[in-house]
């Protein structure tokens, strides 16, 4: 049976839905955002709950195939290296993202034209840098002003403390004489709009009961909710329809908790899935005006999946790094090895970012995002007694290059709850960033010496973390040719005209920085566009 | 398994949980079998008929529970080992009362957290200043967009 049409209808309640809503609200067009997932409030976080460490490996795993809860849809990943991770529910993944928010430089938006790799995108930084800012002050962002690695801004909050691990790494930098500086985060450094201040508990991935990380269930959607934006939990869409006169589409199917399909219409539709759920949903809207998947005949829905190809490489210090106090991954971060350099054997680069210690179970287990259990016996004792507490280590966080070869296609036989299909993700790592990654773990290695390591430890295995998937990036590429894109410079699909993408999946080279400020500020981005356009906004 | 496993049976396992993470005396630190990690690891394959199935395993395999007998198991019996070791680590450093002997707290991470001072910024300053000496470290971009060319 038939809801009541809206005027704009969002898919997906996380970072990009929640942003764009925001940006539409004072249109005072009826929006509605329908959600797989539900709302979870700060007391059900496992971060309040003595055996915390355990939930990581349960319910609260950032891999949607462990943790099987209703709301999730399995990915199947045995055709890659790198397992996607996310949450489903209001807030999306920023409720267990972790928390880093470092913007995309003005060279990743023109690849193409200074190294001859990827594609330009259709916009520039100079276009997103008032967006980047709103954003910021939206969610609370913490960091120190006047990183020259940046043209000029001033994060709205202090810097959170860098700690005893964050000043030693700074130290060995500037023995290097190489570039860091503190990281911007997403988390508040002080209280503000009745949120608390980071009580630095480490476990940013397990929910941040404090509110003090700027997911969206604490930032965007309190206020959207008071507001009168709808959102309707527990509601997978399905398909988006398609009106077959017209080629536009007519609103969608979706299962509600009971598996029951409603249909609801909308005169626009904003998708925001992420890289991974938004070809998956584009794929499956097959119909006669569109065989191939909706908004697919570039045929690049689904292709360009990019990720952050992530290694590490950690130090041992003379003296306890206490590495579990305050943010989980942000301390402080170099781009010294950012930009190109052709001296180096590959092109583009790789930011070194001092993710602190975890806790001693995911120690244990290999790391957060490992599956590799340290040795038993003896050594066991030795590592957890004498190596862990002293650790302070450096993840290189890699640029993947675009390749059409590295795809998420609909699976033939796997299916979520309702039937379905899930997405399949084919990833190999590109020669390029596998360079990258060994340059990264050698500079690593360099830096930590500096700074006074001891002992390096590196597992020099040729292996990239497994569940390193946060980001995913390039499913439905922006850009100006509709013949190589999916979607135009202000996120409109070129196929069809009131279908709007807004998540990671739009982006068109991946950086290699943290990519949820980006999505957020083109969430905004496209809103504003959305507006500017409203007179003539399906129009050719 | 929790009321099918014999007093011997118990014995082995919390032996061999105890080569796997020994303990350290001088610290105070104790080993897994005597921490009584085999409680979680049978509350674990009452919940997960497979890991019950590889605890069984590693039993009928198991005939001292020593570092040898140990080793053993862990070249015959890959997997169910690997799923032993997993879930052993798993229940030793979900104790509250381990936490602490690794310097991390025995409470919740919410809502009390740590008390990390907030650098001064004077501290900041100097750090940075090499930093921003060196001056300006990002690229400058053409506006266009070549692939439109």
């Amino acid at each position: 049976m038939p809801n009541d049409p809206v005027d704009v209808l969002i898919i997906g309640a996380g970072a990009s839905g929640a942003a764009i809503a925001w940006s539409l609200l004072e249109t005072r067009m009826r929006i509605l955002c329908l959600e797989q997932g539900g709302h979870i409030s700060d007391q059900q976080f496992p971060s309040r709950r003595d055996d915390y460490e355990l939930a990581r490996y349960g319910d609260f795993s950032c891999d949607p195939n462990v943790r099987q809860l209703p709301q999730d849809y399995p990915i199947n990943v045995t055709d890659s290296c790198i397992a996607p991770v996310n949450w489903n529910g209001v807030g999306g993944s920023t409720i267990n993202f972790l928390g880093h928010w470092v913007r995309l430089k003005p060279s990743d938006f023109r690849t193409r034209t200074l190294d001859d790799v990827g594609d330009d995108w259709p916009i520039d930084y100079q276009t997103l840098e008032p967006f980047y800012n709103a954003n910021d002050a939206n969610t609370g962002v913490s960091g120190l002003a006047g990183n020259p690695a940046y043209p000029d801004y001033t994060p709205p909050h202090p810097p959170i403390p860098v700690g005893v691990l964050g000043q030693t790494l700074a130290k060995g930098f500037n023995k290097m004489g190489w570039h860091w500086w503190p990281s911007d985060v997403a988390i508040l450094s002080r209280d503000f709009e009745g949120r608390s201040k980071c009580v630095n508990a480490g476990t940013c991935d397990l929910g941040c009961a404090a509110g003090a990380k700027g997911g969206t269930n604490f930032t965007y959607w309190q206020m959207l909710e008071n507001s009168g934006v709808e959102l309707l939990t527990h509601a997978r869409v399905r398909e988006i329809t398609v009106d077959e006169n017209t080629g536009m589409a007519s609103g969608v199917l979706y299962h509600d908790a009971q598996g029951q399909v409603h249909e609801q219409k909308a005169e626009m539709v904003v998708v925001a899935c992420n890289g991974i759920g938004t070809p998956r949903l584009l794929l499956h809207s097959k119909s006669k005006n569109f065989p191939d998947g909706l908004a697919n005949r570039s045929g690049m829905v689904g292709k360009n999946l990019m990720f952050h190809p992530l290694r590490g490489v950690a130090g041992v210090f003379d003296e306890p790094m206490k590495g579990h106090e305050g943010p989980m991954a942000c301390s402080i971060l170099s781009q010294e090895f950012y930009e190109s350099d052709s001296a180096r054997g590959f092109v583009r680069g790789y930011g070194l970012h001092s993710g602190r210690s975890t806790t001693p179970m995911t120690h244990a287990l290999g790391g957060y995002g490992i599956d590799a259990p340290i040795p038993w016996g003896e050594q066991h004792r030795e590592i957890m007694d004498n190596i862990y507490p002293n650790l302070a280590g450096l993840t290189v966080v890699s640029e993947d290059l675009p390749e059409e070869h590295n795809r998420v296609t609909l699976d033939a036989n796997l299916t979520d709850s309702d039937g379905i299909p899930a997405p399949k993700v084919t990833y190999r790592l590109g020669e390029n960033t596998r360079r990258m990654l060994e340059h990264g773990e050698a500079k690593a290695e360099e830096v930590l010496l500096a700074a006074g390591a001891k002992k390096i430890l590196s597992k020099s295995d040729d292996k990239v973390w497994w569940r390193a998937g946060w980001h995913q990036m390039g499913t439905c590429r922006m850009g100006n040719d509709p013949a190589r894109s999916v979607v135009n410079g202000w996120g409109r699909s070129h196929d069809v005209k009131n279908l709007f993408i807004v998540d990671g999946s739009i982006f068109v080279t991946a950086g290699a920085v943290n990519p949820t400020s980006t999505i957020q500020a083109l969430a905004l981005y496209i809103g504003e566009s959305i507006k500017t356009n409203i007179a003539n906004l399906f129009d050719d | 398994m929790a009321s099918g496993l014999s007093p011997q049976e118990r014995k082995l396992l919390d032996g061999i949980l105890d080569v796997l993470i020994p303990r350290n005396p001088a610290r105070g630190i104790p080993g897994a079998g005597e921490l009584g990690v085999a409680d979680f690891l049978i509350e674990c394959a009452a919940k997960d008929e497979s890991f019950d199935v590889a605890i069984r395993m590693i039993l009928e395999r198991a005939s001292g529970g020593n570092i040898e007998d140990v080793r053993r198991i862990e070249t015959e019996a890959s997997d169910a080992f690997a799923r032993l070791l997993e879930q052993s680590y798993k229940g030793y450093y979900s104790r509250a009362d381990i936490r602490t002997k690794f310097g991390v707290g025995a409470h919740p991470p919410h809502p009390e957290g740590y008390e990390v001072a907030p650098e001064s910024p004077e501290l900041m300053e100097s750090l940075t200043a090499p930093v921003r000496a060196r001056g300006r470290a990002y690229r400058d971009t053409p506006a266009g967009d070549k692939n439109a060319e």
